[in-house]
């Protein structure tokens, strides 16, 4: 097996309330690199972040996911975050009464508590939490807020790229983390994601503009229609798109 | 002035009159194992009295927990507002009444009612009747009951970012009673949400 290869997608099938919406999807990602998956509204793209990160409701009907070796479908949400994986959400959850400081310590000691490490200090723990707000440019009082409660569009978007960077994933999932972004929230999302880079960790960004792609060079670009990748190639094929649209794409 | 009331330790009084101006925060709290059958008549007698009154309750054995709650609004220019929250699991059987009552000529009332109840299983039951007496025209009032289960989409969200589905059960409990629960005392607090786990 090639070792470098991180996730190994296979004919992936899967759907919601019996509709099919995934039929034959083929994804390898090796170590390092960065995905783009683009693709018209209805294609799948959002399902396969759902699939991908085990959201309740999502039905695998056929194919295999392969996660560093691992069998990624068998694995309950909270192990693939263990394992790595984040999901950036396209519409983060709002959660009152509970701080953004007190979120992230029970998601930051969950996974060392399954990893058989003692629960991190108080110190280090705001140490790391000021280095992470101030990396997604958010105030002191950021922390202190209820989750995504009262947060605009960029924030709620910025606040998923902070809890990224506190979890530091081997791969993380951009699902449309652009869509309402303007340019300077933009830019932060992407400067975000390209100081997590490494020859260690992976992305894949999902979205249907090009602009994003601008800032974050992907090494891959698929594009998904009607639940298939029904091309793969370098990062000129989401300029192509760009120019001449989806239509221009056949399968 | 602010009081909490635990039902079963403190005694609570069945009937509070607040006269013009009086404002009263009152927050009652039901806690895991207590039963209770639970009556409280507050009337506003003069303009300018305000009542801001909350209620906690947690039960997830085989409680009886039943909560009625009259606030008579018998004179106009005054505010009511109240919120009650509340988990019922195992076989525990939780009811809340609450009428609010607009006397004739009670103009310029502004009554608000909120009853929100989590239910953890199948065998428990929740009822929840809110009721408006209404007898004046110009006035401002609301009210509003919802039972449901915990989210699922904020469970996974919780999962997603590596908590456990028990600890993410016990955040959504704590996240779903909070608005009521910051009105405790710390200890108080604390006591409930570890009868969460």
């Amino acid at each position: 097996m090639d070792n470098n290869i991180l996730l190994d997608i296979k004919g992936l099938c899967a759907g919601v309330e019996g509709k099919e919406i995934l039929k034959g999807v083929d994804l390898t990602v090796r170590r390092g690199e960065v995905h783009a998956i683009m693709g018209p509204n209805g294609a799948g793209k959002s399902t396969l972040g759902a699939v991908l990160t085990g959201r309740p409701g999502y039905e695998v009907t056929g194919g295999s996911v392969t996660y560093d070796g691992r069998d990624l479908l068998a694995m309950s949400p909270e192990e693939r975050s263990w394992a790595g994986l984040f999901l950036s959400f396209q519409y983060p959850i709002e959660i009152p009464g509970v701080s953004i400081t007190n979120f992230m310590k029970a998601a930051v000691n969950s996974r060392r508590k399954a990893q058989g490490l003692p629960e991190m200090g108080a110190a280090d723990f705001l140490k790391l939490l000021r280095e992470k707000m101030e990396f997604v440019r958010m105030k002191g009082e950021f922390a202190k807020r209820e989750v995504n409660v009262g947060f605009s569009g960029g924030e709620k978007k910025r606040g998923e790229i902070f809890q990224m960077a506190m979890l530091d994933p081997v791969l993380g999932i951009l699902d449309e983390t652009d869509s309402g972004l303007d340019v300077d929230a933009l830019k932060t999302v992407a400067d975000g994601v390209n100081s997590l880079r490494s020859p260690q960790k992976s992305f894949i960004i999902i979205t249907h503009y090009q602009k994003l792609l601008e800032y974050i060079r992907p090494d891959v670009v698929h594009v998904l229609k009607d639940g298939r990748t029904i091309r793969t190639g370098g990062p000129e094929l989401s300029d192509r798109i760009w120019q001449e649209g989806f239509e221009s794409i056949n399968g | 002035m602010d009081k909490v009331l635990v039902i079963g330790r403190d005694s609570v009084p069945d009937r509070i009159v607040l006269g013009g101006g009086e404002n009263l925060s009152l927050t009652l709290a039901v806690l895991p194992g207590t039963d209770c059958d639970l009556s409280l008549e507050i009337d506003l007698d003069a303009p300018g009295a305000s009542l801001d009154l909350a209620g906690i309750f947690v039960c997830r054995g085989s409680e009886n927990v039943s909560i009625n709650v009259n606030v008579r609004h018998n004179s106009g220019s005054c505010i009511s507002t109240q919120l009650f929250k509340g988990i019922a699991g195992g076989k525990a059987r939780a009811r809340f009444n609450g009428l609010i009552y607009v006397a004739p000529d009670s103009q310029k009332t502004k009554a608000y009612q909120q009853c929100h109840t989590i239910l953890l299983d199948g065998d428990a039951v929740v009822e929840a009747r809110p009721q408006l007496e209404i007898y004046a025209d110009d006035v401002e009032c609301s009210h509003g009951a919802t039972s449901g289960y915990l989210n699922e989409d904020e469970r996974f969200y919780m999962q997603s970012r590596g908590i456990p589905v028990q600890d993410a059960r016990r955040l959504q409990m704590i996240s779903f009673l909070s608005a009521v629960a910051s009105r405790l005392p710390e200890e108080l607090r604390q006591q409930i949400y570890d009868s969460l786990s």
